[in-house]
């Protein structure tokens, strides 16, 4: 054994691994535990056995980031080990997430527990925006919730750099509901206002305790879109009907937040509003965000330890991603039937959600090849 | 990661000191005649990769990628151990993906097989199924420990430098060259103000980088400090920059008038460029911007050195096919005003080697001139011989453990079978 298998295998003798508790596309999840502490972790396990086609996008992606970012609200990679024909990510481990959150009817949310999460979520999410690096998957299922409350942005597999302004990108990012505009328009170019946007929808879910624009197709979603916000002028979003995949899809007039949101106070749908500004130059950064009147004005925001959590911890979880369709008999927002919100988000129409998704992660060869 | 390269896996974890490089080739050192061959085949595998990215029509950024995670796999591993063309396969494949412009498994496959069974190589059993690319690529990712973001001197320059009659929010035509980046807070230094060079010359400091590569240099100093010594380099030996550089420093007691024309001498430049060329640049405080910079200039100036010292290595090595490069731009060793081999591996130094390259000369510069060195010419056939008889001595020791070496004979294979 040579002092690089050695030094692999010690910190393979660090970990030990558990019991399953998940499986993504490109990855099967293990509980463990860090043998010196007792401290529980997670176990990615990136499948490369068969040794087909190479590692996926995410995967490279995934570990790409993880291996730079160190911030309290985005998840830790702790140690990376081989085994077999294996690459093994240690993750912290983290408890919940705030998809579950959201659907546990059980749970009342504050007005200051909602502050808490937007908090962290800017937090971590301009950590990533000041080192140039898109998520391009925010969703509430990927902010993932530990023991003490934190929230932590994860599951970087479509993540990437912005540094060098000026390359195209794929358009295929973003999980529907939670997808800008600009991108459903075909832009392919495009900045740090594509997570904002994601956010925004996220900030209302926590509201409405429902997606907010859950749009059935991505036509359904410009239109779910606009009959929330209403259509965008030339005016208010200059060039917008010059994207590659514009077309029009009917005029909608404004309605204001006020009337969904009923209870929001006037700060509250400030932030939200401009979070969800069509003009992507327009929309608020995160930083910025940081920074708004919201964030000072009373309540504070809930202490993490005090937010409210699931009781139905990981072990559940498992079973519940099989046949979990928690029934939301709630109306959605105005806009939609009930029928998209009656499915389990994570299972909601897998075909295309999937579709997209695996699209975008595996190869994206539309990049400007320039010797 | 773009900013902070103080916080990157690039700074804490793969900068190292040259005893760390000599250990990672102690393994080949027992099966070359004279050390400098490896440094011969630092040159030859950066130019191989560099091909068939070319062929795989990756950016330059990407295949310096693809270079400095090759370098990295090779502080783990030992040429006669590993098959490096395989490894350069990967390096490609994994660097593409890494840099978002992904190319499919089969086409590196199929470049990698034609290019390498070219007559420079003459390698005829290239696997042709996607699965050993794919396990190679798997095992390099391993050693990389997943560290995948690569920190590039071209950033810095580009941050630096502007090409003359530009300004910063000209980069549209950009592409690679010329994209201006965000303000953001500057991780090298504390400078502003940038400094126009003429286009040959930030073309130059530009291929000065991309020479880097040939060398061990991504593994020894931060990016942003091997741009700063190759704009040092360019103003000393760009001829029309130092030419103005020293108009520049004749005129100087007058210049101070100048100074508000800066900003608007646009249209000037684009009239007739060549007459108030020296008016144009001498508001530039070349020595200023160094020092703005906040950096080590004896440092810079002992890298400036060590690329020098490349340029005298790589003028003895002769392969064919055109690169672009800054080679040609420096002068022949001996008329440069740098002793070669400061700081780095001593060309032929005192070790009583028996060194078919150019034995005797005892560490002196090797070549003067270009007459009677025929045999000091270092081509790819040459090395391509030297790699197999490494292997092939490689393996007959490990096959008569006699001879006291560790046994390893396919250390990935072992590795494979080891940890399960
Ligand atoms: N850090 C973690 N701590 C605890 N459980 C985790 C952690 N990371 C992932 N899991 C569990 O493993 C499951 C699979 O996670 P993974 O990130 O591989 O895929 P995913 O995000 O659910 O799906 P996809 O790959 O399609 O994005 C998750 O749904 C979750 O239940
Ligand atoms: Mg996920």
């Amino acid at each position: 054994m040579d002092a690089v298998e050695k030094a692999n295998s010690e910190r393979q003798k660090k970990w030990t691994k558990d019991q399953k508790v998940g499986e993504g596309t490109y990855a099967v999840v293990y509980r463990g535990r860090e043998v010196s502490t007792g401290r529980k972790v997670a176990i990615k396990k990136i499948k490369v056995s068969q040794f087909k086609d190479g590692l996926d996008m995410s995967a490279i992606r995934e570990v790409k980031y993880l291996r730079e970012l160190q911030h309290q609200n985005v998840i830790e990679l702790l140690d990376v080990f081989s085994s077999k024909t294996n690459l093994n990510l240690v993750l912290e481990f983290l408890d919940t997430d705030l998809e579950m959150i959201i659907k546990d009817r059980t749970l009342v949310f504050l007005p200051a527990d909602i502050k808490s999460w937007m908090a962290m979520t800017f937090r971590g999410l301009e950590y990533c925006h000041r080192n140039f690096i898109l998520h391009r998957d925010l969703k509430p299922n990927n902010l993932l919730v530990a023991s003490d409350g934190q929230l932590k942005l994860a599951d970087f597999g479509l993540a990437r750099d912005f540094a060098d302004p000026g390359y195209k990108m794929t358009c295929q990012v973003i999980t529907r509901w939670y997808r800008p505009p600009e991108l459903l328009f075909g832009s392919r170019y495009y900045s740090a206002a594509v997570d904002i946007w994601s956010v925004g929808c996220i900030f209302a879910e926590l509201m409405l305790r429902t997606p907010y624009l859950p749009g059935e197709s991505d036509m359904d979603q410009l239109k779910t879109t606009f009959r929330a916000l209403g259509t965008p002028t030339e005016e208010e979003w200059p060039g917008h009907t010059k994207l590659p995949d514009y077309v029009p899809v009917g005029q909608f007039p404004k309605t204001p937040l006020r009337d969904l949101f009923t209870a929001a106070s006037a700060d509250t749908l400030n932030l939200l509003s401009k979070c969800l500004v069509y003009e992507p130059r327009k929309r608020i950064g995160a930083k910025e965000a940081l920074n708004h009147p919201y964030f000072f004005a009373l309540p504070n925001p809930s202490h993490p330890s005090k937010l409210p959590k699931s009781s139905n911890m990981a072990s559940t979880r498992a079973l519940e991603e099989v046949d979990g369709n928690v029934d939301q008999n709630v109306a959605g927002p105005a806009v939609k039937a009930a029928a998209p919100n009656r499915l389990k988000r994570k299972l909601n129409s897998p075909g295309d959600e999937l579709a997209s998704r695996s699209i975008a992660r595996r190869l994206d060869f539309s990049q400007p090849k320039q010797p | 990661m773009a900013t902070d390269f103080w916080a990157s896996s690039h700074y804490k974890r793969w900068i190292v000191d040259r005893a760390t490089l000599r250990q990672a080739r102690a393994d080949d050192l027992l099966y070359v005649d004279d050390p400098e061959y490896l440094d011969f085949l630092a040159i030859f595998f950066a130019n191989v990769i560099s091909k068939l990215g070319k062929k795989l029509l990756l950016r330059q950024r990407v295949i310096a990628t693809a270079t400095v995670f090759f370098r990295r796999f090779y502080l783990k591993n030992s040429y006669c151990e590993t098959d490096p063309f395989i490894v350069i396969a990967a390096c490609c494949y994994v660097a593409a993906k890494a840099e978002e412009s992904p190319a499919h498994i089969k086409n590196v496959v199929t470049e990698a097989r034609s290019l390498f069974s070219s007559e420079n190589y003459g390698i005829k059993h290239f696997p042709s199924d996607n699965s050993k690319l794919a396990e190679m690529e798997f095992y390099l990712v391993d050693d990389l420990e997943c560290d995948l973001t690569i920190f590039h001197p071209y950033r810095t320059l580009m941050t630096l430098c502007r090409k003359e009659g530009t300004s910063d929010d000209d980069d549209a035509e950009a592409g690679e060259l010329g994209v201006g980046i965000e303000s953001g807070p500057r991780y090298w230094g504390n400078g502003d103000g940038q400094l126009e060079l003429q286009e040959g010359a930030l073309q130059m400091a530009w291929f000065i980088i991309n020479d880097t590569y040939r060398s061990e240099l991504c593994l020894l100093y931060p990016p942003h400090l091997i741009a700063i010594a190759a704009i040092y380099l360019t103003l000393v030996l760009h001829v029309p920059t130092r030419a103005t550089i020293q108009a520049q420093s004749q005129a100087e007691p007058e210049t101070p008038t100048l100074q508000p024309r800066r900003r608007s001498s646009r249209q000037a430049s684009n009239a007739s460029a060549p007459s108030n060329i020296n008016q144009k640049k001498s508001n530039q405080d070349i020595i200023g911007f160094f020092a703005e910079l906040n950096v080590s200039m004896p440092l810079i100036a002992t890298i400036a050195q060590e690329i020098i010292s490349l340029y005298a290595l790589w003028d003895r090595y002769k392969e064919d096919g055109n690169v672009e490069t800054a080679k040609n731009s420096f002068p022949a060793q001996t008329a440069s005003p740098y002793t070669p081999g400061t700081g780095s591996k001593r060309t032929l130094s005192g070790t009583s080697r028996s060194g078919s390259l150019n034995s005797g000369s005892g560490g002196e510069t090797p070549i003067e001139g270009g007459e009677d060195n025929e045999d000091n010419v270092v081509t790819p056939a040459i090395l391509m011989a030297l790699l197999m008889k490494m292997k092939e001595n490689r393996a007959a020791d490990v096959a008569h453990p006699a001879s006291g070496r560790p046994v390893a004979v396919n250390k990935m294979l072992e590795r494979t079978q080891l940890s399960g």
